[in-house]
């Protein structure tokens, strides 16, 4: 999975029918409201819009579950969900694990040699980097555009997220999504993409 | 016209509807104290305003912070306090009671009781909610509308329990606000099949108040407790051995059912006022009934979107609350179906297509469409985990559920009554600049809002990077903002013009008449 929660695929489809749907409302309200010619539906036509919801519901429920137990599969493999508890069975399978303490109001990011550095990670181009985040206080987010993937970090709970690391060498935004007090937009960090052949961080 | 068919109850139609100067007669004892349906129901309706003036001008101010990068002269603090009263101001105090004091007005005309049963404890809600705002306004919490634990329990602000407090205040103002509703739901008398549908939704919404305001109630004592330490172990405070997921979960069991609580009236007032203006009765009765209860029902076990439950991320229950959320979708669909095929069914006459009331429920209607859809996306997990959870497309879908939809039904509802309470029509020149404003202003607004959403804009910043199209998204929202800011002072002025010297109302303010130019006569007066 090359980006796993990415706009193409399985979420532009959603994005499209979500659009459609506003559109065919929209539509229908117009036509009603200007056009010359009336129309009774009967209850079959309602009764088979219930049954476009229906599978509509069904279709989003596949393609969201679909797309999301992949991301997570490719998270752990071992325990399929993530847990509380997490074994750390499979962490070879990423390049790289950081974890992550999110405080009021920054991050820290500690690497595989217990080094901490504070709201700065250094990861190498294409990297498949796991994070592993508590928080210390309060509930905060962890929220990395670039890779398009949002966690909700409770102070007595442990998260764990992947990204793919961008290819292009540069500096991307990591940032708190959750209100986690009055120093909340401060709460940013940086994924920096060094391709550097040198020691990291 | 058509006598026999206003009388029907399933045109949310019936007699008592007179014309009257009530808003000046009213002394300072039927302000304060009157327990006439009417006096309580203006009041609420007055009082409103003054919330969303009060709100409003909050969000004007901040509007102007957040227009460009880097702080100008909000600080966090400030821009926080702000924010928080924006968001409780506005729903607690504006929409809420705005639309459950419209629900008061013509609930007892509706069903032909003439009185509010148990007007009491309606008197009693409303002041319980005017000590929570008051309490609201000196305490000046910042930690959001939502007040997570333990956040809201440490933000360094030594009267942050004031904040608390009115959050338990506003629980007790809002059940007493649904048992007034449900009490006056089943104070028909036609039996089930022959009552309104603005009885059911009242009776509908009456119930969802009641059960899930407990929640909102032990939040508010809960934040109380923990603050004052008043148990040895805490209930939300993880550093005393209280449970941060149990927060999240006994707040949203309230949380989800509150969007609810003012859009089922607005609802209601769609169901009332449409037939009023096309002049036949809704496209179905049974399926408005019907989409009322599925939507009360499925209200309270899909709180858990609005977070990541912690042990079940991409697990059943997750999935299960994903399932739940895309199909409450159905219900709100059947309304809007209903209404869609109303104004299909027979020709819509030029009398409803000039009233400001109609043409507010109409864009109403488009509002609920463009925000409605996106909550298909929202509910699913992968979307949610990427740019929607805490992002402005949040702010975009709610701002165009609660404000472009459930709002502007309110205010279809206030000019609608309008001609009922002061004997006088309202300027239809300023009303149409108010309408106008609204709509296009709301439109950039929202749409601003989603755009920044989808560039991963956070929520609750009072500074922002200059990442590319942010600034861009901010501005818009700001212009929109400003655009709906003015639309509200025309309505003020024509509130307060009109009621002195509006036209005067002889009998039916809302004639319904096909043909203006055949009828000229019978148009309604400006």
């Amino acid at each position: 999975m090359e980006n796993a929660l990415g706009i193409w695929g399985p979420q532009a489809i959603m994005m499209a029918i979500t659009a459609s749907f506003t559109i065919f409302g929209m539509i229908m309200l117009l036509a009603a409201v200007l056009m010359k010619r009336r129309w009774k539906p009967s209850y079959t036509v309602e009764f088979a819009f219930i049954g476009l919801m229906l599978g509509l519901v069904w279709y989003g429920d596949y393609l969201s579950q679909g797309t999301y137990s992949a991301y997570q599969k490719n998270l752990n493999t071992e325990e399929k969900k993530v847990s509380g508890n997490y074994s750390g069975l499979d962490e070879q399978a990423f390049d790289r694990t950081v974890t992550v303490v999110a405080f009021q109001w920054g991050y820290a990011f500690i690497n595989e040699d217990e080094e901490i550095s504070r709201n700065a990670v250094v990861v190498k181009p294409g990297e498949k980097v796991l994070f592993k985040v508590v928080s210390n206080d309060v509930i905060h987010g962890f929220n990395v555009p670039v890779a398009q993937i949002t966690a909700e970090i409770d102070p007595d709970e442990k998260r764990e997220l992947w990204i793919k690391a961008p290819d292009k060498p540069g500096k991307y935004l990591i940032q708190c999504v959750n209100y986690c007090g009055v120093g909340h937009t401060q709460m940013k960090a940086w994924l920096v993409v060094d391709a550097g052949e040198g020691e990291s961080s | 016209m058509a006598t026999m068919e206003m009388d029907d109850p399933k045109m949310g139609e019936k007699v008592h509807w007179v014309p009257e100067d009530l808003l000046s007669g009213m002394t300072v004892k039927q302000i304060l104290f009157s327990n006439d349906y009417r006096h309580i129901a203006l009041k609420g309706i007055m009082t409103s305003f003054i919330m969303l003036a009060l709100g409003g001008t909050f969000a004007v101010l901040f509007r102007l912070e957040l227009t460009v990068p880097d702080v100008q002269f909000l600080g966090a603090r400030v821009y926080m306090t702000l924010m928080t009263l924006h968001g409780m101001v506005m729903v607690f105090g504006f929409l809420i009671p705005l639309v459950v004091s419209i629900s008061y007005y013509m609930l007892p005309k509706v069903l032909g009781n003439d009185r509010l049963l148990w007007a009491g404890a309606a008197q009693a809600s409303y002041w319980v909610l005017i000590l929570a705002a008051v309490l609201l306004v000196i305490g000046r919490p910042d930690f959001t509308w939502t007040a997570y634990a333990p956040m809201s329990l440490r933000t360094g602000n030594q009267f942050v329990w004031m904040g608390h407090l009115a959050i338990l205040l506003v629980a007790i103002s809002e059940f007493l606000a649904g048992a007034v509703l449900f009490r006056n739901a089943i104070a028909g008398k036609g039996g089930w099949s022959n009552t309104p549908l603005m009885a059911w939704a009242a009776g509908t919404i009456g119930l969802l108040f009641m059960a899930s305001t407990l929640p909102l109630g032990f939040v508010g004592y809960g934040l109380l407790s923990d603050y004052a330490q008043w148990t040895s172990v805490a209930w939300f405070d993880p550093s005393r051995g209280g449970s941060v997921q149990f927060f999240l979960y006994v707040f949203w069991t309230y949380g989800h059912p509150a969007v609810y609580l003012p859009f089922v009236p607005a609802i209601a007032i769609i169901y009332s006022i449409m037939p009023r203006f096309l002049g036949h009765p809704m496209w179905s009765y049974w399926s408005g009934v019907v989409a009322f209860v599925l939507l009360a029902a499925g209200a309270m076990p899909i709180g858990p979107h609005h977070f990541q439950p912690v042990y079940t991320v991409s697990g059943d229950y997750q999935r299960f609350v994903q399932i739940l959320t895309m199909l409450v979708f159905i219900p709100s669909v059947l309304h809007v179906f209903n209404w869609i095929s109303s104004l299909f069914m027979a020709p819509i006459p030029d009398s409803a297509r000039k009233a400001i009331p109609f043409k507010f429920m109409i864009f109403a209607i488009a509002f609920i469409v463009y925000g409605g859809a996106t909550a298909f996306l929202n509910a699913q997990i992968a979307p949610d985990s990427d740019f929607i959870h805490n992002t402005y497309w949040i702010p975009a879908h709610f701002h165009a559920m609660f404000f472009g939809f459930s709002g502007q039904m309110a205010f279809a509802g206030v000019y609608f009554l309008f001609p009922y309470f002061t004997g006088r029509m309202y300027n239809q020149t300023m009303g149409n600049w108010h309408f106008w404003l609204w709509q296009i202003g709301l439109f950039i607004k929202i749409t601003a809002m989603g755009i920044a959403g989808y560039l991963y804009f956070p929520r609750w910043v009072y500074d922002y990077l200059d990442i590319p199209g942010w600034a861009e998204a901010q501005l818009f929202v700001t212009i929109g903002g400003y655009m709906v800011a003015v639309g509200f002072l025309f309505f003020l002025v024509n509130l307060f013009w009109s009621a002195k010297h509006g036209k005067l109302v002889e009998d039916d303010p809302w004639p319904v008449v096909h043909d203006l130019k055949a009828a000229p006569a019978a148009a309604p007066a400006e």
